[in-house]
Formats: C-alpha cells, sequence, structure tokens
C-alpha cells in the first residue's frame, strides 16, 4: 500500500510544480498581471463561494425585528450583517420569503439559472436542470416530494422564479426543539436546500 | 443573465461533465495548486485570451480521453489534473506556451530551490 501512497504524493507534487511554473511564466510574459488569479478566486471565496445564508437565517430565526427587516427590504438587512467582500450589486436584487406553517416557498428560475449567489455559494447542479425548472413550476409538490419534502394538502405551496431583477431565497422554518440553541449552533442546521425550498431544516438530534 | 463573468463561468460548467467538484456551495479544493489552476483559466479567460467555451471544450475532450483508458491507466480520477491538461494544451494551441517552455520554467523553478 506504501507504494501507492508514495505514488500519489509525488503525483500532487508534480502537479504543483507544474501549475506554479506555468503562473510564474505566463506572469514573467506578461500574458496575466500578478494579482489577476487571486481576484478572481477572491470573489469565489468572499462572494459567490461562502454559504452566508445559514447565518442570515439563524439571526432571522433568533431575532423577530430582524426577520421583519428582512422580509421587508432584503438587500438592507443582508448588508447590517456586512459580510466579507460582499458590496453593491451583489446583493442588490435578493428578496427573502419566509416558510411558515401555513405556507412552503419553492425557489426556481424558468429562464435561465439565475440564483442568489452571495448567499447560497455555488448552485447545485439539477438547479439548472430543464426537467427541474418546468415541473418546479407544473407540480411543485411532486418535485418536493421527490427531494423527501411531502407539504400538507393544507399548506400552500408557493413557487418563486428567480430573474435578473430579483433573487429570492427562502427563510425556512426553525426546527423544534432547537430553542435552547445560540446562533451559530442555528447557522450549522441550515442548508442551501432549505434555503432553496426543496428541504426542510431537521431538528438538531434527528440531524 | 450574470453580471459577473466568475459566476457565468462557473454555472455553463453545473451539471456537466466538466463540473467541478463541489461541496456545500463551495468549490473543493483538496490542495492549494488546484485553487491556482481554477483561477488561472479563469483568469485568462476573464481577460479575453480565449472564451470560456473554448476552455470547456478541451477540458471535456480532457476527461473523455482520461475515462476511456481510465481502466487502462490505473491512475485515479483527479479533476484539476485533467483541467491543468486541457488549459496547457489551449494555451499551446493559441500559441501563448511555446514547446518546451514549461518544462524549462519548472527546471527554473527546480533550481533554483
Amino acid at each position: 500500500m506504501s507504494s501507492l501512497f508514495d505514488y500519489d504524493k509525488d503525483r500532487e507534487a508534480a502537479s504543483a510544480a507544474k501549475v506554479r511554473a506555468l503562473e510564474a511564466l505566463l506572469i514573467k510574459k506578461g500574458v496575466l498581471g500578478s494579482e489577476s488569479v487571486d481576484a478572481v478566486l477572491r470573489h469565489f471565496e468572499t462572494v459567490a463561494g461562502p454559504f452566508n445564508g445559514a447565518r442570515i437565517v439563524a439571526r432571522a430565526w433568533v431575532d423577530p425585528e430582524y426577520k421583519a427587516r428582512l422580509l421587508e427590504d432584503t438587500p438592507k438587512a443582508i448588508a447590517e450583517l456586512q459580510f466579507p467582500g460582499m458590496t453593491g450589486a451583489e446583493g442588490e436584487h435578493m428578496k427573502a420569503v419566509a416558510n411558515s406553517p401555513t405556507v412552503h416557498n419553492l425557489i426556481i428560475c424558468t429562464l435561465c439559472s439565475c440564483y442568489p449567489w452571495p448567499v447560497l455559494g455555488l448552485p447545485p447542479y439539477w438547479y439548472k436542470d430543464p426537467v427541474f425548472r418546468s415541473r418546479g413550476v407544473r407540480e411543485p409538490r411532486a418535485v418536493l416530494r421527490e427531494f423527501g419534502v411531502t407539504i400538507p394538502a393544507d399548506k400552500d405551496v408557493k413557487v418563486w422564479d428567480s430573474s435578473a431583477q430579483i433573487r429570492w431565497f427562502v427563510i425556512p422554518e426553525q426546527p423544534a426543539r432547537s430553542e435552547h440553541l445560540n446562533e451559530e449552533q442555528l447557522a450549522a442546521l441550515v442548508t442551501p436546500e432549505a434555503m432553496m425550498g426543496v428541504a426542510l431544516v431537521p431538528s438538531p438530534h434527528t440531524a | 443573465m450574470f453580471t459577473r463573468f466568475e459566476e457565468y463561468a462557473a454555472t455553463q460548467m453545473l451539471g456537466q461533465p466538466d463540473s467541478p467538484p463541489r461541496n456545500d456551495g463551495k468549490l473543493l479544493f483538496s490542495e492549494e495548486w488546484q485553487r491556482t489552476v481554477f483561477g488561472l483559466a479563469l483568469a485568462l479567460s476573464k481577460e479575453g485570451h480565449f472564451e470560456w467555451e473554448d476552455f470547456r471544450h478541451n477540458l471535456i475532450s480532457a476527461i473523455a480521453a482520461w475515462e476511456k483508458n481510465a481502466c487502462a491507466g490505473e491512475v485515479t480520477w483527479d479533476y484539476y489534473e485533467q483541467y491543468a491538461k486541457a488549459l496547457i494544451e489551449l494555451l499551446e494551441q493559441r500559441g501563448m506556451l511555446k514547446p518546451g517552455e514549461l518544462e524549462r520554467q519548472m527546471r527554473l523553478d527546480e533550481a533554483s530551490k
């Protein structure tokens, strides 16, 4: 077995050396600025990468007044939390909708694949799937059942179609038996899927 | 509609054969060089050195070639290895890298250690 691991280490080292040389060479030749790669990566790591949404939801759960502000003026309420790197345009068009005992919300995008990157990070692959998109409109309850979320018949299902103008996200319901958790522990329960409405947030002990 | 090249580029790949490894809404890099090479291709395309779709074409071909030979070669799957290969090929095709140039730089780096 050890020879297998040695091989892998060599392979990683070879790839690392090759990529390092490639970057150095392109900068030396003036093809690439020395900051260009970092600037691109920073976008993924600070704006469109981290799952900031969990913190927004946890704050809304512990602070009803924050939740009201979030529903009223989403970009302004998100700005209160001061996520690093998120300034101006990225957060501009977002709008939050809240799940409740009587309403379940589902987010889709029928046009292309508009998505609230700054709060949810990279979209899951199926978000772009035309079948998911069209069935989400036509038969949201069936689609949700396939995701393992059964919505009782007397609960409304609302479907929100994201666009370049408005990028929706869901504030899921706080799970039962989570009242004793602090904000950070609550945030750890929230998933991007729950904020798209295709999952519920499980109670802490059943998670 | 995308206002940022980075988001356009990453979204084009999702659900396709060249979709990058992700975990919980984040790109998944297990080594620093993977992060660097991902950023290199994006930065070069963003600055207009090639169309993103042209890079993806090479990447999809590299992945398909690996899949075809996977069992014969017994080399385990490494997305970013194919990614680096596709990028280097494209730069050579476009004349941004001359034959042997990368190897020379690697020897220089090795010597200056």
